[in-house]
């Protein structure tokens, strides 16, 4: 089976090429936006990048179960990433008023 | 099928980073979680695509839509000042990785190695229960510690006066 094919079809080349790809997606939000809430958002894209490699990799390996119960822990710390952050979110803007991160440039008020 | 639900994760991804209105783009974000839930099916792991509708398109994405909503930023601030170097070499940066990216996955032979592997039999609860309870317990119950603490470090981070 070809490369290509074997993306089409959804083999595991296929399942890390969408991993891949939304990882870079991910990245590119944390990067490119100034809001704070958006990259946040681009991080769990990031940790979700993660979990579809580490299924896929668990499904291609003849199911194995330690995929499915590393992606439990990821998820658990993902909720509590989620939990923390946005209440330094809201942190910040009581600070700064704003969500924008351009402003937040100085450990002071 | 397959092809459906990469090509939603990936819409929902990059119409989250293009998005202006900040509540659409948690939708967004609903929208690419749902697309892996749904390679998660094809993988032969429902449990892991139920926990990501729950976990993700359900908690995490209300807790995030409820703080856009409560901090009512629903638009992006206009940048004070432009930084054009910044941003193309975040742009170049990316598009490297992504082509080393796409290079790597469609050029590893120990990738196709692994390719023909029947399907098999759907992950369950009783599998994943015993897992978890027999050859991780220490790590289970450290968990359950770390969501306590992230969850009483929130409160003390949001609250006024203790």
């Amino acid at each position: 089976m070809t490369s290509l094919q074997s993306i089409l079809s959804g083999g595991l080349q296929g399942y890390v090429l969408v991993a891949l790809l939304l990882f870079l997606a991910g990245l590119g939000t944390v990067l490119g936006r100034r809001s704070i809430l958006v990259q946040f958002m681009g991080v769990e894209l990031m940790l979700n990048a993660a979990n579809v490699a580490l299924v896929a990799f668990a499904r291609f390996r003849g199911g194995d179960v330690q995929g499915t119960v590393f992606y439990l822990f990821i998820i658990a710390v993902a909720a509590c990433e989620a939990a923390v952050g946005l209440a330094l979110v809201v942190g910040l803007y009581r600070h700064r008023q704003s969500t924008d991160t351009d402003r937040a440039d100085a450990l002071k008020q | 099928m397959f092809l459906i639900f990469a090509l939603l994760t990936l819409a929902g991804a990059v119409a989250l980073a293009f998005q202006r209105n900040l509540v659409v783009a948690g939708l967004c974000l609903v929208l690419s979680f749902m697309g892996v839930a749904g390679l998660f099916l094809l993988l032969a792991n429902p449990v892991a695509a139920a926990l990501q509708i729950i976990v993700y398109s359900g908690a995490i994405v209300v807790l995030v839509l409820f703080v856009i909503m409560l901090l009512n930023e629903h638009q992006e601030e206009p940048a004070e000042r432009s930084r054009p170097l910044q941003r193309w070499g975040s742009v170049v940066l990316l598009l490297a990785l992504a082509g080393g990216a796409v290079r790597l996955a469609t050029g590893s032979a120990a990738l196709r190695k692994l390719e023909g592997a029947p399907l098999p039999e759907a992950m369950n609860l009783d599998r994943l229960g015993q897992a978890l309870l027999n050859d991780h317990l220490l790590a289970f119950e450290v968990v359950g510690l770390l969501l306590l603490a992230a969850m009483v470090g929130a409160v003390a981070l949001v609250k006024r006066d203790l």
